[in-house]
């Protein structure tokens, strides 16, 4: 009797973890598959658009297309220098207003604090920011990813709650010693939020790289367009450049700047997962 | 922690001028920070503050040069014009709908991936279902455009005729009964798996002793999921409706990848309604989008501070 319950029990725990191994690789499945066949379209000259994971005439023309044709690489370039360059000034916005909010004997501290918290509670909305930038000159230039993803409030924060986890006892030794704010900032605080600098860059660099309505919005010049804006114009407006080479389809071309659409981000992926986690629960669970 | 000590010395002493001096030695002394604060602050000001002054365009007509006060006419168009109230009502459908269905999907999934037990398994999942979250929304719109097209280069049209599920192509995203369901599949796909993230954390602080108990006690497994794991699960979950819930009205980009004019009256939002208003029609009305821009910031913040209680109430902090 003993041995016929354990028995059973035995065999519900293997018929459990049998449906759980089914259940992981489906839904890997239909993460996965609809990835491999952007992929292997993207090598596909003539497109049996079936079933097919595999390319049937394998080319790389769609890729070459995309690196000789100015109308696309062009795009591309701005996406990288906006990416890098709203990335470094945005990380430099988070890290300098997180550390101050982060001095409690501070005079104003909770003035600084209250103007920032107000803009995530109330936004003056997209028209009148669309006349600020107008105003500006930002309309029609590239430059309006950097200025519009460069500060957020949100990073700040995530930047100051990850600093006051830094051991007060460290910057108060290099007070005494005579360090200046600056200083401790840059020799102290910086060195040891190496982590938290990672992750929080890499927040920065996927909201702007992968930002295409701002661009939508604000620019028509094509000189200026980003590759997301430029990836969207080709599939859904069909406003493809010419291809130098002629053997291959338009949908070759159009999955094929889908992967380089997503490469970089998956490309670093692997290395960086835990980087890429960890900005997620340093917000979420502080608990 | 000083300045109770100045409130204690000024107190005791009786002496105000002792507390004077101190505030301005004490801003002299923390001069280095404010100059730090100081592209913080002008960033900032430039960015959120000046385009909230020209909210006072939503009581003028704004056309080409033309501004004039109208006083609350744009408001009085706004309401009654019929489009907008569905675009509002097309706002809360969608993005509640979409909310539950993700936030449904990734505690089923965090479950299975908290009972998994062989570890290699468990990061493969983890890292394969991460994936899509990185992804651009205009990048995944531009796959299921692909995709579901009902041209002959469509994979999924394409594939089923060849298995012989359908006689004729399917135009997925044109049609007005499956915009919606396809909308939250693709939403589902791409956000489900990042949506683990936080229950995994949840998931991994649970006390193992719990289930050590259980085992004593003969518990079987399900009976260890259902008593244990979800009811650890229902705080995270509270609070991660209660975060999305104050951003609803903010759906944007998901939808304007996505919608076309054949689909408006399931597909407009809020959002793309402005959109619609502002940059798409020859001699756009900026008082008028800004009016409708400034009802939807209104119930925003509202809806944000609402929610900001709630989190007070559930968790002890609130959410800004």
């Amino acid at each position: 009797m003993a041995d016929k319950t354990k028995f059973h029990k035995k065999s519900g725990v293997h018929a459990f973890d049998v449906i759980l191994y089914i259940v992981f690789i489906i839904i890997c499945l239909i993460v996965i598959v609809p990835m491999w066949k952007v992929i292997v379209d993207s090598f596909n000259a003539r497109g049996v658009y079936q079933f097919r994971l595999w390319p049937k005439d394998f080319t790389v023309n769609g890729y070459l297309t995309i690196f000789t044709t100015n109308k696309l690489y062009r795009p591309f370039l701005n996406s990288v220098i906006t990416t890098v360059l709203g990335t470094l000034i945005g990380l430099a916005l988070a890290t300098l207003g997180g550390y101050v909010l982060n001095q409690y004997d501070m005079p104003g501290r909770n003035a600084f604090s209250m103007f920032l918290m107000i803009t995530m509670v109330f936004s003056g909305g997209m028209i009148p920011e669309y006349l600020v930038m107008k105003q500006l000159g930002l309309v029609n230039s590239m430059w309006i990813l950097v200025v519009k993803h460069g500060m957020n409030v949100y990073n700040l924060v995530l930047m100051k709650n990850f600093f006051e986890g830094i051991p007060a006892s460290l910057v108060e030794a290099a007070k005494i010693d005579g360090c200046s704010p600056m200083g401790i900032f840059f020799k102290i605080v910086l060195p040891l939020s190496k982590a938290a600098l990672a992750s929080i860059g890499l927040m920065f660099a996927v909201t702007i790289w992968n930002d295409y309505s701002t661009v939508q919005i604000y620019i028509q010049k094509p000189d200026q367009v980003n590759f997301q804006y430029m990836l969207r114009v080709m599939v859904m407006d069909g406003d493809t450049p010419p291809s130098p080479y002629k053997n291959i389809s338009q949908e070759t071309l159009y999955y094929a700047a889908i992967v380089c659409a997503i490469l970089p981000f998956m490309a670093a992926y692997p290395f960086l997962q835990k980087y890429f986690v960890k900005g997620v629960n340093v917000g979420a669970v502080k608990e | 922690m000083s300045r109770k000590q100045d409130k204690l010395a000024q107190q005791v002493l009786g002496d105000r001028t002792l507390n004077k001096k101190k505030l301005s030695t004490r801003i002299w002394n923390n001069r280095g920070y404010y100059l730090m604060f100081l592209p913080v602050f002008i960033f900032v000001l430039i960015i959120y503050y000046w385009p909230m002054l020209g909210i006072r365009y939503s009581f003028y007509s704004y056309k080409l040069r033309d501004i004039h006060w109208v006083g609350l006419d744009n408001f009085k168009a706004l309401f009654g014009d019929k489009n907008f109230w569905r675009a509002f009502k097309n706002t809360l459908e969608l993005s509640i709908t979409k909310l539950l269905l993700n936030t449904f999907a990734a505690v089923l999934i965090s479950v299975f991936i908290n009972e998994m037990a062989n570890l290699i398994m468990k990061k493969t999942v983890q890292t394969i279902i991460y994936l899509p979250h990185f992804m651009s929304y205009a990048v995944v719109a531009a796959i299921f455009t692909l995709f579901l097209s009902p041209s002959s280069t469509g994979f999924v049209n394409e594939t089923l005729k060849h298995w012989g599920v359908i006689d004729k192509s399917i135009d997925f995203l044109h049609n007005k009964a499956l915009w919606r369901p396809i909308f939250y599949l693709i939403n589902m796909w791409k956000e489900t798996g990042w949506g683990t993230v936080i229950f995994l954390a949840t998931l991994s602080g649970i006390n193992p002793e719990l289930y050590e108990a259980a085992d004593i006690d003969g518990a079987t497994r399900l009976q260890k999921v259902r008593y244990i794991t979800f009811p650890a699960l229902g705080n995270t979950i509270i609070v991660v409706l209660i975060l999305n819930l104050a951003k609803v009205l903010n759906m944007f980009e998901p939808v304007f990848v996505l919608y076309n004019t054949r689909v408006l009256d399931v597909s407009n939002v809020i959002s793309t309604y402005i959109y619609n208003k502002t940059f798409l029609t020859p001699i756009p009305d900026y008082g008028y989008s800004t009016a409708v821009g400034l009802f939807k910031s209104t119930v925003g913040a509202a809806l944000m501070l609402a929610c900001n209680e709630a989190s007070k109430k559930v968790r002890g902090r609130g959410i800004i």
